[in-house]
């Protein structure tokens, strides 16, 4: 090798060096003196709203200039595994987003960073008193309400018109909604779809008067008899109404397919499906979901200061400005990427402007009649263990009582060492 | 008869193992990503593909990342197989026994001490931080160091009688003689790099940096996803590992055969 090629040679290597340990523009010190940089890190925001989330980005920055916002986004089946580390390793973004059950785990780890010193001062009559209160635990605050969505029966208006029934009200019991799907079922079409899983089992729970846990919180009382009249509400459908829990299967989107293709009656699911039901070739309405005691299930995600920043200041001045500013509003509601929780529903009027479905406003109703979803330390086990439990009783392997006792008994063991 | 028997086995086999690469293949081309009769095939998922994701870049760098990080491992791999294989030095074999041990420690317990370290050489998020942990490989020295004993030693011998050192010995006698167990060893760490997830995740913060597998997971929402998308960019992605495997299968097969022999 002769010295030229050496001299270049150690020249590329060094600069193929440099460049591999240069930072990447997320964690790059970027804030020019008397600034400060706030990094945000979100997953509600890919893959459909990056464009949106950026917009609220830029008005705030407009109306705050010594402040600069960072975003960084995750997809939501790995974003926990990436906050976690990202928090274990002392690197924790400055405000991050976090749902219900996370924020609950996150709030009892330390992790989160208590409001207290900055609502001190502040006016958050702005929020929806409820959705504040969820986000506070033991008297402090711990994260503001972001978004949510909600839970609502969706219905095929021109199969009703084809069977000659009339349409689901906000007045409906299980026993209308049975009987309906019973007469809507036959040839290629079924009358209803209800996935048979924990989900929909703690909100059929509510809805039959029942609660998750007893008083203490801790010892599981879903075995009780509205817990049975739960699951074998959710039981009486599969292989009846709709296709069985084998047909089912895995398959992703299944019922999402059913309804688009027109041989699905009546649909529980969220309004996050209302974007994508825009341009089926048939008539389709939603209502608040069928129960003689109304119980919604309302998801909804909030938005944490790190408990190791050094802007608490600036990150909560984004916070304030992404749950509840007018831009951040009107960018959600036109894009149809969730509610925005505030108090006054005036704020967000035009998303019941728009149509279909026509009768938004059953968002109102569901939220109205919100039922919180129970959550443990161990959340994902809780999940799993009822989820099966209905699966067992849906597979006729043991009778309902007795798949809900041994749930229970599996639930309780949970939260004693948990 | 007993060959028929064999190959009806070998054909039932064959399917069993391509029909989820079918299934993927079928997905990608329906829309809403389940595949429903009569086949209407589109490709408007690829084309959403490459409007979700910045798709070029993120393939760059999936391949540049899995090009350096294979050659560097088998760079290393090579000369410790080496080492452990010719050189005698003290604690030679309790060292190799530390090495195989690390193959038994998952990366998901690593993941957290590992990106304390990165983030103490200040890496995190850099090029360098994803590519430092898989420079070496304790997989690559056992197989290679296998390999490398196979070569029968008179031919080193040989050569140091002819004047060669270590590193002419290396690079001249050993290296060409275990080309089969090189390529063999280069696919595994070209998968390995190519499909690595969990690591990329956390260690990565920034959009340009993405890999292949990171982009993917970005097409899955909190409430909804869309799977033609998704498995477009499968099918996508297992193209190149293709290349790699059909342009060393050769040496594959030859090297896979002759791990028996000692």
């Amino acid at each position: 090798m002769s010295r030229g090629l050496k001299a270049l040679s150690a020249f590329a290597l060094v600069a193929v060096l440099a460049a591999g340990c240069a930072k990447g523009s997320a964690t790059r010190e970027s804030a020019p003196e008397g600034t400060s940089n706030i990094k945000y890190f979100t997953f509600s925001a890919a893959p459909d709203h990056l464009a949106d989330l950026d917009k609220i980005v830029k008005a705030f920055e407009a109306a705050n200039p010594s402040i600069t916002v960072t975003v960084e986004t995750a997809p939501f089946t790995d974003y926990f595994t990436k906050l976690q580390t990202a928090i274990a390793g002392q690197t924790a973004p400055d405000a991050f987003e976090l749902n219900y059950e996370n924020f609950v785990s996150y709030a009892d780890a330390g992790a989160l960073r208590d409001l207290g010193d900055q609502t001190a001062g502040d006016d958050l009559s702005a929020y929806a008193p409820r959705s504040l209160q969820t986000f506070g635990r033991n008297g402090k605050q711990y994260a503001l309400p972001e978004s949510y969505s909600a839970v609502l029966l969706f219905y095929n208006k021109d199969l009703f018109d084809k069977a000659k029934l009339a349409y689901p009200t906000a007045d409906w019991t299980w026993d209308d909604e049975l009987a309906a799907a019973r007469k809507l079922t036959g040839g290629e079409v079924y009358g209803d779809f209800q996935p048979v899983q924990f989900f929909e089992f703690y909100k059929a729970l509510a809805q039959a008067g029942g609660s998750f846990f007893g008083p203490d919180g801790k010892q599981a009382a879903f075995n009780g008899p509205q817990g049975v009249a739960a699951a074998e509400f959710l039981l009486a459908k599969p292989g009846k109404v709709m296709p069985t829990v084998a047909q089912i299967g895995g398959t992703p989107d299944y019922d999402t397919n059913l309804f688009k293709k027109g041989r699905l009656a009546m649909w529980h699911n969220g309004v996050w499906q209302f974007a994508g039901l825009k341009d089926v070739p048939f008539g389709w309405d939603v209502v608040v979901e069928p129960a003689s005691t109304k119980a919604s299930a309302v998801f909804q995600n909030a938005v944490a200061v790190s408990a190791t920043t050094k802007n608490a200041a600036a990150a909560y001045k984004w916070l304030r400005f992404l749950t509840s500013s007018e831009v951040a509003a009107t960018t959600r509601v036109a894009s149809s990427w969730e509610l925005p929780p505030l108090a006054d529903a005036k704020a967000y009027a035009g998303y019941f402007e728009q149509t279909p479905p026509a009768n938004r406003k059953a968002v109102l109703d569901a939220v109205a009649s919100a039922t919180a979803e129970p959550v443990i330390a161990r959340q994902q086990e809780l999940q799993d263990i009822v989820t099966k439990a209905l699966e067992q009783a849906a597979a006729g392997k043991a009778p309902v009582q007795k798949a809900l006792d041994d749930a229970a008994a599996k639930v309780n063991e949970l939260t004693k060492s948990g | 008869m007993g060959n028929r028997l064999l190959y009806a086995a070998l054909v039932v086999a064959g399917l069993v193992t391509l029909a989820p690469f079918g299934w993927t293949l079928l997905s990608s081309l329906s829309d809403g990503g389940v595949p429903g009769w009569p086949l209407d095939p589109s490709l408007g998922a690829y084309g959403d593909l490459l409007r979700a994701i910045p798709f070029w870049r993120v393939l760059l760098n999936s391949v540049v990342v899995a090009a350096v990080s294979t050659g560097l491992q088998v760079l290393t791999s090579s000369m410790a197989a080496y080492g452990f294989a010719r050189l005698d030095f003290p604690l030679k074999d309790a060292v190799f026994v530390v090495y195989l041990a690390t193959l038994m420690v998952p990366m998901q317990v690593l993941v957290v001490p590992l990106f304390i370290e990165m983030r103490t050489f200040d890496l995190v998020d850099t090029y360098a931080g994803l590519l430092a942990p898989t420079v070496a490989s304790a997989f690559g020295v056992f197989f290679l160091r296998q390999a490398v004993r196979q070569v029968p030693r008179e031919l080193d011998e040989a050569a140091v009688m002819d004047g060669a050192g270590h590193v002419r010995v290396f690079a001249s006698v050993v290296l060409p003689l275990i080309r089969p167990a090189l390529a063999t060893f280069t696919i595994f760490a070209f998968m390995a790099s190519w499909n690595a997830f969990l690591w990329p995740l956390v260690i990565l913060r920034s959009p340009e940096f993405m890999t292949l597998p990171l982009g993917l997971a970005t097409l899955q929402g909190q409430f909804t996803t869309r799977w033609d998308v998704v498995m477009a960019g499968s099918v996508v992605s297992v193209l190149p590992i293709l290349v790699v495997y059909v342009l060393a299968q050769r040496h594959v097969i030859a090297s896979v055969a002759r791990t028996g022999l000692k």
